[in-house]
C-alpha cells in the first residue's frame, strides 16, 4: 500500500549499484563547490576500511573528482572558512587525531589535535630501553605493570608494541626507541557551528568530538582552540545549533548510552537524557530531537531532555538523516533500517516508506545539483542512488503509532464564551473558597436531612420492612382491577430464619368519603419464618369523580400501639361506574 | 497557403499566435527566446525569470507571442494557468542535466495530463538544449528519457540546439509555423 503511494512521491533520478561508494551518513554532505548554482555530493569514502580512502566529489550523475585520503575518514562536513568571493565553501574531513581541509578541493591546511598528558613512569622505561639498560622483555614487563594500574593511559605505540609476538620486539623497540612518547587522541565526530551570523553562507566554527571525551570548537580561519568542553563519555555523534558568538547547543550521544546537551555558558553537559539502549543516530528537527537506538526503537525528546514520545521500529536502524526542506516549511526524520526500507517520520508518525534495492548505510537530503528535494542514499554494497521529491508530493500525518485517535485533534466548532460565562467563570475564581464551604455546608445538611427522615420512617416504621428483632417482617402490596371495585393484595413474609410470629393484625386507614372496605381490620394467621401470605381484602370506590387517594395500611401487634409496618398504596383512578 | 494569409503575407499583415515556452530553470528558454528575435531587440544579460515575461518574434508569415515562463520549482504552477491561451508549446530541455530528466519528463507528462491540453492537437517542439556542453545527450537519447514516441495525438518535434550559437533553432521554428499553418487550413 505504501510502496505505491511512494512511487507517487518520488522521481527515481539515479542508480548506480556498483559506484564503489562506502560510508556512512557522517561523512556525506552537500556543497556548492563550483559557485555556479549547482550543488554537488561530497563523500569521504572509507574503501575497503583499510585501504582506498578517498574523497570524491559527485555533479549530477558523474563522479567529478577523486583523491586519496591518508586515514579512516571519520567524518566530514563542508563549511564557509572566510568571507571571500565567490562564496566557495571548504571541506573539512576529520580522519585521526587530524581535520584535513580542503579548498577548491586542494589540500589547503591541517589541524592536529593537541597530544595528551603522557604517564612519566612509561616515559622513564623507555628512556630506560633506549639507554639500552633493559631488554625488550622487560620492558614489556614494566610496561605491562604501568598499563595495570596507572591512571593515565598508555601511548599508542606503547600498547602496540604490547600486543606484538616476541620475535616482533625488538625490531619494533630499535624502530621506536628513538621517537619521543606521545599519547594521542582522534577524532570520533565534527561539526559545523555558525561564528556570529545565522546566514546560511555564514563562516562557521569546526566543532568536532574526541576519542578523550572532550569537544573543541575551532576558529574558522586561524583554526586555534576557542573552546574546550569535556563530557563523561566518549563522542559517538552530534548535533549543533545557534552561534559561537550569541548561544549556542551542542547534542552529543555518548558512548556510555546517554546524550549530553552542552550550552554556551558552561563546559560541562548542561542536560542528560539516559537512554535505555545504545543511540545509533541523532537528529534535530526544530526545537525536538530525534533519536534511534539499538533496540530499533525511535524516541523523541525536547532540547531539554524531557521525552515525548517512543516508537517501535520494524528493524533495526542503520543510519538516520533529518529531511528538512525549508521552501515546503517541511522537517522529517529519515531512517534507514535493516530491512531494506528508508522511513520518514514526522514526529511519530510515519509518513513513508521507501523500499531500496539493497540496505542503505548513508543517507543525506539537501540541495543536489538545482533540486531541492534530493534524496541521497548508498548502500551497503556500495550504491549510489537518487531521488528528486516530486513538487506535488505531499504527506499526511496519518497517525500509526496507538494513541489519541486523530478525530481528537480535530477542532470543534465551540461558540465563543458569552458575557454571563466570563462572569461565572470569574465570580468562581474569586469566590472560589466561600462556593466550596457554602457547597460543604449544603451537602451535610442535605446529608443530615436524610439521616433524619429516616430515622423518623424507622421510628414511626414507615417502611415496608420491619426492623424490629423479634418481628422482622416484609410486605408489598398489589391492586388489581380497573374499578370502582379493587382487590388488594398484601404478600406478607416472615424473614426470620426460624421463628413464627403470632398475634398480628391488618387495619386499613383511608379516606372513607371515597372507599369502601369490606374488612377494614384483619387478623394475620402465624407466620412461618420464609413463607409468603397473601392477604386479600376488596375495596369499593364510593366516587365518581375520577379521583383516587391513598389507602395507608399497619400492621399491628396485638397489645401494642405502635405498628410495625406502615404501607402507602396509591390506589389507581376508578375507571368504571358502580352499578346501582 | 490559404488565399487569405497570401493576401495578409502580402499587406504585411501577419497572424498572431501565441506560444508557451515551457521547461525546467536554467534549461535555456529565455536565452533561445531571446535568439529568436531581432538582433536589435536582445537581451545582453539573461537572468532567471522570475514568474514569467512576454516577448513577441516574427518570423515569414505568423507574429509570435511568446510567454516565457520561469521553470523555477515554485514558478511551476504557474504554467497551467497559460494552457489555454497557448496555441503551440515550445518544451526546453537541458540535455547536460542528466540528473533532471526525470524532472523534465513529470513537468512534461503533467501538462500532456492537463484538461485544457490533452484533448487538444496542439504542436509541441522540443529544443534537447545545450547540445554544445560535453556529456550532453543526444536529442534521440532525450525522446527516449522523455517517451516522446507515446505522444500519439499531437504533433511533436525534437532538435538539438545550442542557444548560445543560436544553432538548430531556425530549423524548429520552421516546423512550428508549418504546423500552425496546416493547423489552420
Ligand atoms: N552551454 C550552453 N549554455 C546555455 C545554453 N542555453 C542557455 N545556456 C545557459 O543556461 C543558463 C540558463 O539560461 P536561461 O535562458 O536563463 O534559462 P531559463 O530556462 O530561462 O531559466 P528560468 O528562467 O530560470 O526558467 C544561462 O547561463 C545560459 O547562458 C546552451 O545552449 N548551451
Ligand atoms: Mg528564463
Amino acid at each position: 500500500m505504501s510502496e505505491s503511494s511512494d512511487d507517487r512521491k518520488w522521481l527515481d533520478a539515479h542508480f548506480d549499484p556498483v559506484a564503489g561508494l562506502y560510508t556512512f551518513s557522517s561523512c556525506l554532505d552537500l556543497a556548492e563547490l563550483s559557485g555556479d548554482g549547482e550543488s554537488q555530493l561530497v563523500v569521504g569514502d572509507l574503501g575497503s576500511g583499510s585501504s582506498g580512502m578517498k574523497l570524491k566529489v559527485y555533479r549530477g550523475t558523474a563522479l567529478v573528482s577523486e583523491s586519496s585520503l591518508l586515514d579512516l575518514p571519520a567524518g566530514l562536513v563542508a563549511f564557509f572558512m572566510d568571507l571571500h568571493e565567490p562564496r566557495i565553501p571548504a571541506v573539512a574531513v576529520a580522519s585521526g587525531p587530524c581535520v584535513y581541509v580542503y579548498k577548491n578541493l586542494r589540500p589547503y591546511f591541517k589541524f592536529t589535535l593537541p597530544g595528551l598528558e603522557v604517564n612519566t613512569l612509561e616515559q622513564d622505561v623507555w628512556q630506560q630501553a633506549r639507554e639500552g639498560q633493559i631488554d625488550p622483555l622487560t620492558l614489556k614487563e614494566m610496561l605491562e605493570g604501568i598499563r595495570k594500574k596507572a591512571d593515565v593511559p598508555l601511548s599508542f605505540c606503547s600498547l602496540q608494541f604490547l600486543s606484538l609476538d616476541a620475535s616482533d620486539m625488538d625490531e619494533f623497540v630499535q624502530l621506536h626507541k628513538q621517537q619521543p612518547i606521545r599519547r594521542q587522541t582522534v577524532i570520533t565526530c565534527i561539526g559545523t557551528l555558525k561564528k556570529s551570523t545565522a546566514d546560511e553562507d555564514g563562516v562557521s566554527c569546526l566543532v568536532i568530538g574526541t576519542e578523550s571525551s572532550d569537544i573543541f570548537v575551532l576558529d574558522p580561519e586561524a583554526f586555534i582552540i576557542l573552546a574546550k568542553m569535556s563530557l563523561p563519555a566518549t563522542p559517538t555523534m552530534m548535533d549543533v545549533t545557534g552561534q559561537f558568538d550569541v548561544e549556542f547547543r551542542i547534542m552529543v550521544a555518548c558512548r556510555d548510552g546517554n546524550i549530553y546537551i552542552l550550552r554556551r555558558e558552561s563546559d560541562k553537559p548542561k542536560y542528560c537524557i539516559e537512554l535505555t539502549s545504545h543511540p545509533v543516530g541523532l537528529v534535530r528537527v526544530g526545537k525536538s530531537v530525534v533519536v534511534g537506538c539499538t533496540d530499533e526503537s525511535l524516541q523523541g525528546f525536547t532540547q531539554k531532555g524531557k521525552k515525548l514520545w517512543r516508537i517501535v521500529l520494524p528493524a533495526p536502524i542503520t543510519t538516520m538523516a533529518s529531511m528538512d526542506l525549508p521552501s515546503r516549511g517541511f522537517q522529517a526524520v529519515l531512517v534507514g533500517l535493516a530491512n531494506c526500507e528508508v522511513q520518514l517520520y514526522r514526529d511519530k508518525n510515519l509518513l513513508s516508506t521507501i523500499k531500496t534495492p539493497d540496505v542503505v548505510s548513508s543517507i543525506c537530503f539537501g540541495r543536489y545539483g538545482r533540486e531541492d528535494g534530493t534524496l541521497i542514499m548508498t548502500t551497503k554494497g556500495g550504491g549510489l542512488m537518487v531521488k528528486i521529491l516530486k513538487r506535488t508530493a505531499a504527506f499526511e500525518d496519518r497517525d500509526s503509532a496507538p494513541g489519541p485517535p486523530l478525530a481528537q485533534s480535530i477542532r470543534l466548532n465551540v461558540p465563543k464564551k458569552t458575557k454571563l460565562y466570563v462572569d461565572q467563570t470569574l465570580r468562581e475564581r474569586e469566590n472560589g473558597l466561600a462556593m466550596h464551604r457554602a457547597f460543604q455546608m449544603d451537602l451535610s445538611r442535605l446529608r443530615l436531612a436524610a439521616a433524619k427522615t429516616y430515622v423518623k420512617a424507622l421510628e414511626s416504621s414507615l417502611t415496608p420492612v420491619s426492623s424490629s428483632l423479634s418481628e422482622p417482617l416484609k410486605m408489598n402490596a398489589v391492586v388489581q382491577g380497573l374499578g370502582p371495585s379493587f382487590k388488594l393484595t398484601l404478600n406478607i413474609q416472615n424473614t426470620a430464619t426460624c421463628r413464627p410470629v403470632m398475634n398480628l393484625a391488618i387495619s386499613f386507614l383511608y379516606d372513607e368519603s371515597l372507599y369502601q372496605m369490606r374488612s377494614p381490620y384483619m387478623r394475620i394467621p402465624l407466620l412461618v419464618p420464609g413463607l409468603i401470605y397473601p392477604v386479600e381484602t376488596f375495596v369499593e370506590c364510593t366516587s365518581d369523580k375520577g379521583i383516587s387517594d391513598i389507602i395507608k395500611v399497619f400492621v399491628l401487634h396485638e397489645g401494642r400501639n405502635c405498628p410495625l409496618l406502615t404501607a402507602h398504596i396509591n390506589m389507581p383512578v376508578s375507571e368504571g361506574l358502580k352499578l346501582h | 497557403m490559404g488565399l487569405f494569409d497570401k493576401l495578409a503575407g502580402w499587406l504585411g499583415l501577419k497572424k498572431e499566435v501565441n506560444v508557451l515556452c515551457l521547461g525546467l530553470d536554467n534549461s535555456g528558454k529565455t536565452t533561445i527566446i531571446n535568439q529568436l528575435k531581432p538582433s536589435n531587440a536582445q537581451a545582453q544579460d539573461i537572468v532567471p525569470t522570475i514568474g514569467f515575461s512576454i516577448e513577441k518574434f516574427k518570423t515569414s508569415s505568423l507574429s509570435f507571442t511568446v510567454f516565457d515562463m520561469s521553470g523555477q520549482g515554485r514558478y511551476r504552477n504557474l504554467w497551467e494557468h497559460y494552457y489555454k491561451e497557448g496555441q503551440a508549446i515550445i518544451f526546453v530541455i537541458d540535455s547536460a542535466d542528466k540528473l533532471r530528466m526525470v524532472v523534465a519528463k513529470e513537468e512534461l507528462d503533467t501538462l500532456l495530463n492537463h484538461h485544457d491540453i490533452k484533448h487538444r492537437r496542439i504542436p509541441i517542439l522540443f529544443f534537447a538544449n545545450k547540445m554544445d556542453v560535453r556529456d550532453a545527450l543526444s536529442s534521440v537519447k532525450v525522446s527516449q528519457l522523455l517517451c516522446l514516441e507515446n505522444i500519439k495525438d499531437k504533433p511533436w518535434h525534437i532538435c538539438a540546439t545550442d542557444a548560445l550559437k543560436g544553432e538548430g533553432l531556425q530549423e524548429g521554428v520552421d516546423w512550428l509555423q508549418d504546423q500552425i499553418k496546416t493547423m489552420r487550413t
